[in-house]
């Protein structure tokens, strides 16, 4: 009994000193995370004036992480200097209908792979596939040069049109979401569909009703990823938007121009913008994240 | 009448194909169509561009510009010339670039995910946390991170000035420092989703190897050597794989970072070739461009789908 409690205790301090070493890691990690967002909320409450006379050479003069006068401004005017909150309602369209088509064409695509098997379906599985990998500026150009040719030769304005972003960004999310809803389809027993069409039902009704239902999961993560990708997407948006339809990501840039950088709108308008998928993320995170690992797993 | 009976079977043979396998070609129809307008459609007409002379005055009636053989791709390619050393120059950058973001990343992650392997109160909240600079668009996470780099107004200055180690403000979004600023914001924004990888990888790894292995009398060091490493091995190709064909998509943080123009030391070929269309209009040169990187890319994605097809037949 006498050793008993010695012994306990130096092992309890190799434990403690593994604790407090474990609990500073995490610390370490969750800082180097989470500085850049604290600055960015830091400087979306300062004022112009207060941004531009910082300077990091000047002792008392560098910028300070609590802002020293507090200013809503740039949530109030967040809209004036640059559209952004028209940019966002441009975004929430595109973004939705990607979303909304690019997961029907991509269940359609992956109930046909999941159930039949086809001549031609290992070759547009591996053209699936390699799409995904292809750089989006291969295309860029002779997209772009096909939008305009349309317009020109049939007056079908694609360029800064919404149906021409959700058309683009549908194509872009459609290999992901086909190999994803298809591995989710394939676990699910062929027997219920037999099932389903010994009663008659058509091709159409077994997916959308008895299907759909098991399959919500893999259909939630790509609609997710969908939206997602809308919401981000720069290349394309760069080039193919105009002032009609430019979206947010773009937009954010035009807070920085050659004769005016103004940092503090822009991060109150970063922080408008990340809110969607900061949304999504909290409310949906285990579908996010299924969605993240298989695609990266899966390809 | 033999030619009518022996019609009929294959007529018949037809018909039952038909309707029992049509039905997925309808259903893939609409994906088919897509990618084809989007992806195989521009991929082939650039090559036929590429040989062409097309600029702002040519590009509504692109098929009547002039041929110009591989014009082009001299122009675009020739080492000795500005836009090739330009070029080649951006191929080094976006391959020293992911060469330094993807192995850097990986060992964070990977340092990361062994960190919270272990069960703590709190862990999935922390586990979510470090998920968001994955999360944050691009546009918003670089966006900051170029207000950070800012030489007089920036956080990394304040504190390199505050812990002595600078006098003066270093320039970080001009010039030869700006593609190590990039790095180091992707660096950031890339790690967390190798440490998700890596996260499910562990996962899946049996507790009884490690604990036998405790039997045995194996050092922390040597569990990550023997066990975790080798077991984490299909991931870790899938993802560096995977990472490799990504880089050659980088753009969105040199373009939110560093502006339309890079400067030749962070210049990649996406920016190169987006302003060499977008800003020059010289769209064939541009195009002719693409189509090398097509090439080095499709090499890869051959490379790739080897893997991922013995993947497979590993798993099954």
């Amino acid at each position: 009994m006498a050793v008993g409690p010695a012994k306990r205790r130096r092992v309890d301090w190799r434990t403690v000193a593994g604790r407090i070493g474990f609990v500073l890691a995490v610390t370490v990690v969750l800082a180097v995370v989470l500085v850049p967002y604290l600055w960015m909320v830091s400087g979306s409450f300062k004022s112009t004036v207060e941004l531009q006379a910082a300077d990091v050479t000047r002792p008392g003069q560098e910028p300070s992480w609590i802002p020293r006068q507090f200013t809503l401004d740039n949530y109030r005017n967040v809209n004036r200097t640059v559209r952004i909150l028209d940019y966002f309602v441009n975004s929430l369209i595109i973004s939705t209908g990607t979303m909304v088509v690019g997961t029907t064409l991509a269940l359609l695509a992956a109930y046909a792979l999941s159930r039949w098997a086809f001549p031609g379906r290992n070759a547009y599985i591996v053209s699936v596939l390699s799409t995904q990998m292809l750089p989006g500026i291969l295309f860029l150009i002779p997209y772009f040069i096909l939008f305009t040719w349309l317009r020109n030769q049939f007056g079908l304005q694609l360029r800064d049109t919404y149906t021409g972003m959700i058309i683009t960004y549908t194509s872009f999310a459609l290999p992901f979401s086909i190999v994803m809803l298809r591995s989710f389809l394939d676990s699910i027993p062929m027997e219920l569909d037999e099932q389903a069409q010994i009663d008659g039902a058509s091709r159409l009704r077994i997916l959308f009703s008895v299907l759909l239902p098991l399959a919500r999961p893999g259909i939630v993560s790509v609609a997710i990823y969908c939206f997602i990708m809308g919401w981000n997407e720069v290349l394309f948006a760069s080039v193919l938007t105009g002032t009609g339809t430019r979206t947010v990501a773009v937009g954010l840039l035009e807070y920085i121009t050659a004769q005016e950088s103004r940092w503090t709108m822009m991060m109150a308008a970063s922080i408008i913008v990340s809110m969607p998928v900061l949304v999504i993320f909290s409310f949906l995170q285990r579908y996010v994240i299924s969605g993240l690992v298989s695609g990266a797993v899966k390809g | 009448m033999p030619p009518e009976g022996s019609a009929r079977p294959a007529l018949q043979r037809a018909r039952r194909f038909l309707i029992r396998t049509g039905p997925a070609y309808l259903f893939i129809l609409p994906a088919v169509v897509a990618m084809l307008f989007v992806h195989y459609l521009p991929m082939a007409g650039g090559i036929l561009v590429a040989f062409r002379d097309i600029n702002l005055f040519t590009v509504t009636r692109w098929y009547e510009a002039p041929w110009v053989g591989l014009a082009n791709f001299v122009q675009g390619l020739d080492p000795a010339g500005f836009l090739g050393a330009r070029f080649w120059r951006s191929l080094w950058n976006v391959t020293l670039f992911g060469a330094v973001t993807i192995a850097a990343g990986y060992v964070i992650g990977m340092a990361v995910a062994l960190l919270l392997n272990r069960p703590f109160p709190g862990r999935s909240l922390v586990r979510g946390l470090i998920l968001l600079p994955y999360i944050t668009p691009d546009s918003v996470a670089y966006s900051v991170w170029r207000f950070i780099f800012q030489a007089r107004i920036g956080l990394v200055n304040m504190w390199l000035m505050k812990f002595g180690i600078i006098d003066e403000p270093v320039i970080w979004l001009v010039g030869s420092n700006s593609i190590y600023a990039v790095m180091l914001a992707s660096v950031w924004k890339g790690w967390p989703f190798a440490a998700l990888v890596l996260q499910a990888g562990l996962q899946t790894i049996p507790r009884e190897l490690y604990e036998s292995a405790m039997i045995d009398g194996a050092s922390p060091w040597q569990r990550f050597r023997h066990i975790t490493l080798p077991m984490l091995a299909p991931v870790t190709r899938m993802l560096i794989l995977v990472s490799i064909l990504w880089n050659y998509n980088a753009f969105n943080q040199f373009y939110v970072m560093l502006g339309r123009d890079p400067g030749p030391a962070a210049d990649v070929p996406s920016t190169l070739i987006l302003r060499e269309a977008f800003s020059t209009f010289n769209f064939g040169v541009g195009t002719a461009m693409s189509v090398v990187l097509m090439a080095v890319t499709l090499l890869l994605t051959v490379v790739y789908l080897r893997v991922l097809r013995s993947a497979e037949r590993g798993q099954a």
